[in-house]
C-alpha cells in the first residue's frame, strides 16, 4: 500500500472551504501517513519538502485546495529530489469539482478521497443509470403534441396526452390552408387525430390539466385533473339532439367569437373524441344547481348526459414529461391605435382563418360584419353572417403587436407567412376586391417561402412597405393611414375589412406550469431550451422536454419536425435508463468505488 | 454632382443630445403618426434616414426639423425605441449651429461648461458696467432709484437697450440669411416667384406671435406654456424698451402696470411649470433634457423673480437701496439671457421658427405650380 501526504493549502483568501475538518477527515483516511496545512498562499521550498518526503517515506502526494494546480510543479520536483515517481502528485481541486463552500464538504471529502486512492474523481463520481418509467405524459394536444405522442406510441410505449380543451387539434384545427403549399389543414391533422384516438397505447384526457408533479426524473408521479365533461364520451354518437333543444348561446371560442355556439356543445364536427360537452360556466342546470331546465337529458337517446358529473384527480406515473402547451394570440385591444374591439371590422388572423374556413361560421366567405339582434339578450351585436356583404377591399397589416420595443419584441416568425396566405384566399374568393398588404420586413425564410411570396404579388396584391400607424372610421370606412416608405409619401387606403397580423404569446398558464415542473423560461415566456443549437428539445431539467410553439414562435413544419425529434430523445431514455443526479451519491459510495478501483486498476 | 457621405455624422448629433438613432428600421410609423406630416414635408422619418447614411447636405438644406413641435407622439409609438422627437430636437440644435458661422454656437452645444462660462462672464461684464455707469457718469447715489439722481438713470439704460437690440437684430439677420441661402436660395431645381415670397410674408409675424403651428399638436397644454412664456417676454420686451421711463417714474401708470403683473406671472408660472415638468420627465417632450434648456429656464425665472423684488421694493416698501441692487442682479439676469441665448443657443429658434413655417408654405406653392396637376401635394387616396 502507498504511503501518501497529503497537503492542503489556500489559495484564494475568499474561499469559504472547512479546512481543519477536511484534514482531520484525511488523516483517518487509511493510507495517509501525513497531513500538513500549509495555509493562505505558502510559499513552497523544494528541498526542505523533499527532505520532509524522504523522512516520511511519502511516496504518493495529494496537493488539495481550492485551485491547488499552482503548486504542482514545485511538488513534482520535490517527490523527484526525494527519488519518488513525479507523476504520483494528485491534485484535490476543490473548486474544479463544485465543492468549493462549506455546504459541500461531503463532495470536498470525496474529492479528497479520490485523490488519495489515486483515482481521477469524475471517473468515480458516475451517477449510476436510473430505471425510466416507460410511459410518457404529453402535455398539450396540439400539432406538436399529437405528433409526439403518435411517435412515442408508435415505437410502442404508453402515452398520457392530457388537454385542457374538449378537443385535441389545437390552433391547426381552426385553419383553413396551410401556407405556402396551400394544402388543406384538416386533411393532414385530422387522419393524426383520428389516430391519436384509436391508438391502443395512447390514453387520451381531454379537458383535463396537470396540477401537480413530483419525483424525480425517470419516475414522476404527476396529478392531472380530469374536469367533468358531464357526457359520456364512450357512448355518445354525436347525434347532435341535446345540442339542438339546449336553450343557452354564448360565443364560440373555436370559431373565435365570430359566431355562437350553445351550453353543451362539440367544439367543431370533426372534434377528437367526437362527443360533446357541457360548459359549466353556462350551463343553466349547473349554475342553479339542478334546479332549473336539464332538457337535453330527457332529449338524449342514448342516455350518455350526466349533468351531476364531478370533477376527478387522476394520477398517473411517467418517466418523460413532454411540453407542447402551443401559444395564444397578443389581445389585438392592447395595440389600441388599430382600433380592434372599436371597429367590428378590424379583425384578427385568427378570427379571419375562421371566417375563411370552409367549415367555419360563414361557411368560407368572406363578409363584412353585420348588425344583428340577440334575442335572447336583447342587445344588438356585430356578427359573421354569410349573407353579409362582402368587402370591396381588404388591408392586412403585417407585426401587429410583433417586433415592438412596447408590446413583444420578438418576431413571431409565421405572420408574413399566413398574411400572403390570406391575400391569396381574398383574390381568390374575391377577385373583385383589392387587397393591401402593410408590412416592415417581408419574411419569408423557409422552403418555398420566397416562392410563395412572388406568387401572391403576381396574383394582384399590393404590398406596401410601411408600418400602419392608425386605423380610423370616415364616411362609414375604414381608413388606414400609414406611410409608403417606398415611394417616400404618406397613404391613405378606405378599405371595408382590416386583417391584424398578431403577434404570439406563450400560452395562458406557462408560467404556472413552468413554476409547477421547475422549467426556465426565456425573457419572453416561452420555455427555455437546453442549447439553442445542439438540444433544441431538451429543458435544464432532466426527462422534461419541449416541443413547438411553447419553446418559441415557429410554422407547422418546423413544429412537425421538432415534435418527431423529442420522441426520439424520450425514447432514447426509456431504453438506455436516464443519467442519474450527481447530488443522490453519498460520500461512502464515492469512497467504496474509489478503493476498489484503485484495487482493479492496480 | 456628387454626394459627399459623412459617416460619422450620427457620432457628431450624439454629441447635440441625439441617441437611438441607429435603432429605427423606417417602418413609417413616426411619419403617419405626426400631425404635422403632411406632402411634401414628412416628418420625421426621412431626416432619420439622411442621418443614418450621414447625407450631410441634405441635411443643413432641410428645414423639417422645424416644422416639428415635439408633441412626443412619435417618439412614444416608435416600436424601436429610436426617439424620432428627441433625434428632432437634436437636428434643430445642430441646424443652428450650421447657420451661425462664428462656430460658437457649436460650442455651447456640444459642452454645457462653455455656455456657463460664457453665461457667468457676460453677467459679471454687465455688473462692472453698471456699476461704473451708475457711481461715476451718472453720479448717482444707492439710495435713489428713479428720477433725477437715480443710480441707473433710465436715459443711460436705454442707450444699452437699443445697442443690444441692434446687435442681436444683425446676428440674427445673418445667420436667418444662411438659413435661407442653404434650405432655399442654393437650391437650383427650385423656381420661387416673387410674389409668392411677397404674399405669404404676412406668415413670418403671425408664426413669430402665436406659434399658430404648436396649436394643432394633439395635446394643447405645451403650447399654452410656450405662449404664455413667449407672449409675457414679449410684453416684457416692449414696457422695457417703450415704457421705462413711466415704469420708474413715481406716479403710477396703471395699463403699464396691468401688463407688467399678468408678463410676470406668466413668466414665472410658465418656467415653473416647465422646471417641474422636466423634473418629473413624464410626458415624452420633457424626458430628455439639455443643458442648455436648464440655463434658459434658470435665467428667464431669476429675471422674473428679481424683476418682482425690485418693483415691490420700490413701489411698496420704499426701499429705493434695495431696489437698486435687485435691478443689478436683475439686469446680470436679463443681459446674458439675451447676449448668449439668442444668437448662439436656444433662444434663436424665435427667429429660425416663424422663417421656416414661411419658407415651408413659399416652397409647397412653388413645388405645386412646378409639377401642376401631375403630382398630389395631398396624401395619397387611393379609390377602393
Amino acid at each position: 500500500m502507498a504511503r501518501v501526504g497529503v497537503f492542503i493549502g489556500q489559495f484564494h483568501s475568499d474561499s469559504r472551504i472547512a479546512f481543519d475538518s477536511l484534514a482531520s477527515y484525511a488523516a483517518n483516511l487509511r493510507a495517509v501517513e501525513k497531513v500538513r496545512l500549509l495555509g493562505l498562499r505558502p510559499k513552497v521550498d523544494v528541498k526542505s519538502l523533499a527532505e520532509e518526503i524522504r523522512r516520511e517515506r511519502l511516496d504518493r502526494i495529494v496537493l488539495a485546495g481550492d485551485s491547488p494546480g499552482y503548486f504542482k510543479p514545485a511538488f513534482t520536483r520535490a517527490l523527484e529530489l526525494a527519488g519518488g515517481d513525479p507523476s504520483e502528485v494528485r491534485l484535490a481541486s476543490f473548486r474544479e469539482h463544485g465543492a468549493g463552500s462549506v455546504e459541500v464538504t461531503d463532495r470536498a471529502k470525496a474529492v479528497l478521497a479520490c485523490a488519495v486512492h489515486g483515482v481521477p474523481y469524475p471517473l468515480v463520481a458516475v451517477p449510476k443509470p436510473t430505471v425510466v418509467h416507460p410511459a410518457t405524459l404529453v402535455v398539450g394536444g396540439g400539432v406538436a403534441g399529437i405528433q409526439t405522442a403518435l411517435e412515442i406510441a408508435d415505437a410502442g410505449k404508453q402515452v398520457y396526452l392530457v388537454e385542457r380543451t374538449g378537443t385535441i387539434g389545437g390552433h391547426m384545427a381552426m385553419f383553413d390552408k396551410t401556407f405556402p403549399t396551400l394544402d388543406c389543414a384538416a386533411c393532414i391533422l385530422t387522419p393524426k387525430m383520428v389516430a391519436v384516438h384509436d391508438h391502443e397505447m395512447i390514453e387520451l384526457l381531454t379537458n383535463s390539466e396537470v396540477i401537480s408533479v413530483s419525483g424525480n426524473p425517470g419516475a414522476f408521479k404527476v396529478k392531472v385533473r380530469k374536469r367533468a365533461r358531464r357526457v359520456d364520451s364512450s357512448s355518445c354518437v354525436a347525434c347532435n339532439a341535446c345540442t339542438e333543444i339546449c336553450p343557452i348561446w354564448v360565443w364560440s371560442e373555436f370559431d373565435s367569437q365570430l359566431t355562437h355556439r350553445k351550453a353543451i356543445y362539440i367544439p367543431f364536427p370533426q372534434a377528437v373524441p367526437n362527443a360533446y360537452l357541457v360548459d359549466p360556466e353556462a350551463c343553466a342546470w349547473v349554475q342553479s344547481g339542478g334546479t332549473r331546465c336539464g332538457v337535453c337529458v330527457k332529449k338524449c337517446p342514448k342516455e350518455c348526459i350526466n349533468l351531476g358529473e364531478q370533477d376527478q384527480t387522476v394520477e398517473i406515473e411517467v418517466g418523460n414529461i413532454v411540453l407542447t402547451t402551443g401559444y395564444d394570440m397578443l389581445d389585438a385591444a392592447k395595440v389600441e391605435r388599430y382600433g380592434y374591439g372599436k371597429y367590428p371590422n378590424v379583425l384578427t388572423s385568427l378570427e379571419f382563418e375562421r371566417m375563411t374556413n370552409a367549415s367555419g361560421p360563414t361557411g368560407g366567405k368572406i363578409v363584412t360584419k353585420t348588425k344583428q339582434k340577440n334575442r335572447r339578450l336583447k342587445v344588438e351585436e356585430w356578427v359573421a353572417d354569410p349573407k353579409g356583404p362582402p368587402p370591396r377591399s381588404v388591408a392586412i397589416i403585417h407585426c401587429v403587436g410583433s417586433r415592438d420595443t412596447n408590446y413583444n419584441p420578438y418576431c413571431s416568425r409565421v405572420c408574413c407567412m399566413y398574411s400572403l396566405k390570406f391575400a391569396h384566399l381574398v383574390r381568390e374568393k374575391l377577385p373583385g376586391a383589392a387587397c393591401y398588404e402593410f408590412y416592415i420586413d417581408m419574411r419569408a425564410f423557409g422552403k418555398g417561402y420566397e416562392e410563395f411570396m412572388e406568387r401572391i404579388k403576381a396574383e394582384g396584391a399590393h404590398v406596401v412597405r410601411g408600418r400602419t400607424a392608425q386605423v380610423i372610421e370616415a364616411d362609414g370606412a375604414l381608413v388606414v393611414k400609414g406611410e409608403d416608405i417606398v415611394q417616400d409619401r404618406l397613404v391613405q387606403y378606405p378599405v371595408d375589412l382590416v386583417i391584424l397580423a398578431v403577434g404570439l404569446v406563450p400560452a395562458t398558464g406557462t408560467a404556472e406550469l413552468a413554476k409547477l415542473l421547475g422549467v426556465p423560461r426565456d425573457p419572453d415566456g416561452f420555455f427555455s431550451e437546453l442549447n439553442y443549437n445542439g438540444d433544441p428539445t431538451y429543458t435544464e431539467r432532466g426527462g422534461i422536454y419541449v416541443a413547438g410553439m411553447c419553446q418559441g414562435p415557429k410554422d407547422i413544419p418546423d413544429t412537425v419536425a421538432q415534435a418527431s425529434a423529442v420522441a426520439a430523445g424520450v425514447l432514447r431514455s426509456i431504453s438506455t435508463g436516464g443519467m442519474g443526479n450527481l447530488d443522490s451519491l453519498t460520500l461512502s459510495d464515492i469512497e467504496e468505488r474509489a478503493a476498489k478501483m484503485q484495487v482493479s486498476e492496480r | 454632382m456628387a454626394i459627399r457621405v459623412n459617416p460619422k455624422l450620427i457620432d457628431e448629433l450624439e454629441t447635440y443630445g441625439a441617441a437611438d438613432v441607429q435603432n429605427c428600421y423606417h417602418c413609417g410609423n413616426c411619419s403617419a403618426t405626426c400631425p404635422f406630416s403632411k406632402e411634401p414635408f414628412v416628418i420625421p422619418r426621412r431626416s432619420m434616414r439622411n442621418l443614418q447614411m450621414g447625407l450631410e447636405e441634405k441635411l443643413k438644406g432641410t428645414f423639417e426639423p422645424w416644422l416639428c413641435y415635439y408633441c412626443g407622439e412619435c417618439s412614444q409609438q416608435c416600436p424601436r425605441g429610436a426617439e424620432p422627437g428627441e433625434t428632432m430636437m437634436s437636428l434643430r440644435r445642430w441646424l443652428t449651429s450650421r447657420y451661425d458661422l462664428t462656430g460658437i454656437s457649436r460650442l455651447f452645444y456640444r459642452s454645457w461648461k462653455a455656455e456657463l462660462a460664457a453665461l457667468i462672464l457676460v453677467s459679471l461684464v454687465t455688473m462692472v458696467a453698471f456699476l461704473v455707469m451708475g457711481f461715476s457718469l451718472g453720479h448717482g447715489s444707492l439710495g435713489v432709484y428713479a428720477g433725477a439722481g437715480a443710480l441707473f438713470p433710465d436715459h443711460l439704460v436705454h442707450i444699452l437697450d437699443l445697442a443690444l437690440a441692434g446687435l442681436l437684430a444683425a446676428v440674427l439677420l445673418t445667420n436667418a440669411i444662411r438659413m435661407w441661402w442653404l434650405t432655399t436660395g442654393r437650391n437650383r431645381n427650385l423656381h420661387i416667384s416673387l410674389w409668392s415670397y411677397v404674399k405669404n410674408v404676412f406668415l413670418l409675424p403671425y408664426h413669430f406671435l402665436f406659434q399658430a403651428r404648436y396649436s394643432q399638436c394633439e395635446k394643447k397644454l405645451p403650447w399654452l406654456t410656450h405662449l404664455a412664456i413667449f407672449l409675457s417676454w414679449v410684453t416684457m420686451e416692449v414696457l422695457v424698451i417703450l415704457l421705462l421711463e413711466r415704469f420708474h417714474s413715481p406716479e403710477t401708470v396703471w395699463a403699464a402696470h396691468v401688463f407688467g403683473y399678468l408678463a410676470t406671472i406668466g413668466l414665472l408660472g410658465g418656467t415653473i411649470y416647465a422646471m417641474v415638468g422636466r423634473v418629473r420627465k413624464r410626458e415624452t417632450h420633457y424626458k430628455h433634457t439639455h443643458p442648455t434648456d436648464w440655463m434658459f429656464l434658470i435665467l428667464i425665472a431669476g429675471a422674473a423673480f428679481t424683476g418682482i423684488v425690485q418693483h415691490a421694493s420700490y413701489r411698496w416698501l420704499g426701499l429705493d437701496s434695495v431696489a437698486n441692487i435687485a435691478y443689478l442682479i436683475h439686469m446680470m439676469f436679463v443681459v446674458p439671457l439675451l447676449a448668449v441665448q439668442i444668437p448662439f443657443s436656444k433662444l434663436s429658434h424665435l427667429a429660425y421658427r416663424p422663417l421656416a413655417m414661411y419658407l415651408a408654405t413659399v416652397h409647397t406653392d412653388a413645388l405645386a405650380s412646378q409639377q401642376a396637376g401631375a403630382a398630389q401635394t395631398e396624401p395619397v387616396r387611393l379609390a377602393a
